[in-house]
């Protein structure tokens, strides 16, 4: 009985995911990258994605993923291909944006070619309007690399937040790096038995 | 299993209500009563956020057929009393729903779908019926006393695929029109209801089942359950069954009715290939295929149709598609040799074939036609790869 008590807190406590002040170098070892942090910034990590926030993810945060290139999207069926050229994998994330008709006045503003610390990559622009009539804006770099799309997006609401701290995320852009090119990260559901119940805003869930 | 019981929840209340709490009143004057002013409101409120959510299908011509093909399953003076709109939504999934003040709004998937002004006025007067007998009052009526449910409802229908998106965009009232729809008793009343309207409109109701049958091999085709017009309460076969019966009780001597299959693909055509477009961004390969191969046949010499042909097979990559991307991409050419985007896509194939020369000729010939295009940062990148 005492074990089961201590099983169900446990699982209360991880289902919680607590943020964490955090600042300085992150190494997301079961994501394969590592990144800086801005001092002061919070930091929610879970099986899919590193979160960060200044002062709260419905205001602005920066979303890091590793997604396995045959993982489904939630809203557009097509898939990505692990020898896409950036422009094709930057073509199946605007679709997927595109299909989830939750995201209204949707605009694209860019859609160029990028190097990612020496990874060939794409960078999108887009601003949208949630459900909550709030105007966000975008900033999605992303590339393939071996089995895994890695994307790092910021995203905040496009009046004086998203300024306000593009510099913090131009600056942790330009740290990202990958721990072992090419790796594969471990299964993370095998690391971490505690599955993470909670419900997270759509916006910022790992639907892109 | 959690989704089986929402569903279970929603199907057995919904299932409850009555039909003669409000009667119908679609001949009768039609006063608006005080819960009903409200959910009229409510309903405006729901359409605001819709209409300025850019999803909005905009086409004078459609919008302008669309009202009148409505005008002549209703006599003119209920217009008055309930102000019939209808919109088109850019969704390629098969759906269709009416708020209680009349507003109506139909996916362009379902409408790419058709195949003539029977189905359409099919599935209009099933739609109109849902307002003139007053299915939401009915179930606001009934509903009152259960605090939460529409929340309940509208929380737990959001996990339908297709236009689950639509429902958290909507409210609850859109939320139960689009998504969970009314009651067995109401959907069949409204079947009912507007099979009689087609008729007396002079439509031939045999094109009601057909619309039915399509929707069936739909939701085959895409293994999804698509609980949405034809879709759910009661269940596809049984309103299927509905429908035969009405078409046997149906005089049989009298004149079978008119279709309109030309003149509604004549003024649909625009969405047909706009909504296949649709399909292929959402992944929907076949159905874009289906959508562009339609098209072609009101409009064979249509070189977009032919260059979306070609991106349906270049963007699905299965075997042999390349091939075929090839040959659509070369019709398209040859129909309109002026179009950037078709030029950029041959590069494309000849870029990833590794047949350089090709490539650069087509990518220049692209950037020749269209020298400020949003992806011309991309196609420069690829000529300096294909330079010797």
């Amino acid at each position: 009985m005492k074990k089961l008590l201590v099983i169900v807190l446990i699982l209360l406590s991880a289902c919680a995911a607590p943020w964490i002040e955090s600042g300085g170098t992150y190494r997301a070892l079961s994501h394969n990258f590592y990144v800086d942090i801005p001092q002061g910034w919070m930091r929610l990590n879970t099986e899919r994605y590193l979160l960060i926030s200044r002062e709260g993810p419905f205001l602005q945060y920066v979303l890091i993923q590793d997604r396995p290139v045959d993982r489904s999207f939630r809203h557009t069926k097509k898939k990505l291909v692990k020898d896409m050229l950036p422009e094709e994998a930057a073509q199946v994330v605007i679709d997927e944006i595109v299909s989830d008709q939750t995201v209204v006045n949707l605009e694209v503003t860019e859609n160029v070619p990028t190097e990612i610390n020496g990874h060939d990559g794409f960078r999108l622009a887009f601003t949208y309007r949630n459900k909550d009539g709030l105007t966000l804006k975008t900033i999605y770099y992303g590339f393939i690399k071996g089995e895994k799309l890695y994307s790092i997006r910021y995203t905040a609401a496009k009046r004086y937040y998203f300024e306000k701290d593009i510099q913090a995320f131009e600056t942790l852009l330009s740290s990202f790096r990958l721990i072992k090119a090419g790796a594969e990260r471990t299964c993370a559901h095998h690391k971490n038995p505690f599955k993470l119940t909670r419900q997270y805003p759509y916006f910022y869930t790992d639907i892109y | 299993m959690r989704y089986v019981l929402s569903i279970l929840v929603v199907c057995v209340t919904a299932g409850c209500v009555s039909t003669t709490n409000a009667s119908p009143q679609a001949r009768e004057a039609f006063v608006v009563e005080e819960d009903e002013k409200r959910l009229w409101q409510r309903s405006e409120e729901e359409q605001e956020v819709l209409n300025g959510s850019g999803l909005i299908y905009e086409d004078s011509i459609l919008n302008a057929y669309l009202r009148k093909i409505a005008a002549k399953l209703q006599p003119s003076g209920f217009f008055s009393q309930v102000p019939f709109e209808i919109k088109v939504i850019k969704n390629p999934y098969l759906n269709a729903f009416a708020f209680p003040n009349g507003v109506l709004y139909i996916h362009t998937g379902i409408l790419a779908r058709m195949e003539n002004e029977a189905q359409l006025a099919a599935l209009l007067g099933h739609e109109m019926t849902h307002c003139t007998h007053r299915h939401a009052l009915k179930t606001l009526r009934y509903l009152k006393d259960k605090t939460g449910f529409l929340i309940g409802v509208q929380a737990a229908l959001r996990e339908f695929g297709g236009v689950r998106d639509l429902g958290t965009l909507l409210g609850s009232l859109g939320s139960r029109a689009a998504i969970s729809g009314y009651s067995q008793e109401l959907e069949r009343e409204a079947d009912m209801v507007g099979l009689g309207l087609m008729v007396r409109a002079g439509y031939d109701p045999n094109e009601a089942l057909k619309l039915f049958k399509h929707l069936k091999a739909e939701l085959t085709e895409e293994k999804i359950k698509e609980p949405f017009f034809f879709g759910t309460h009661p269940k596809l076969q049984e309103r299927m069954e509905n429908c035969e019966d009405f078409l046997r009780n149906h005089d049989r001597d009298r004149e079978t009715g008119v279709k309109n299959t030309e003149i509604f693909l004549t003024k649909i055509h625009k969405a047909i290939l706009d909504n296949a477009w649709l399909d292929l961004r959402a992944g929907r390969f076949q159905p874009a295929q289906r959508g562009a191969e339609k098209y072609l046949r009101i409009k064979p010499n249509d070189a977009k149709a032919y260059y979306l042909l070609g991106e349906v097979f270049r963007q699905r990559g299965k075997d042999g598609d390349t091939k075929r991307a090839k040959a659509y991409y070369e019709k398209a050419v040859s129909l309109d040799p002026f179009c950037g985007d078709i030029h950029k896509a041959i590069g494309l194939v000849f870029y990833k074939e590794g047949k350089k020369t090709l490539a650069r000729r087509s990518f220049e010939t692209c950037l020749s036609l269209s020298p400020n295009r949003g992806d011309k940062a991309y196609i420069l990148g690829y000529l300096r790869n294909c330079n010797p």
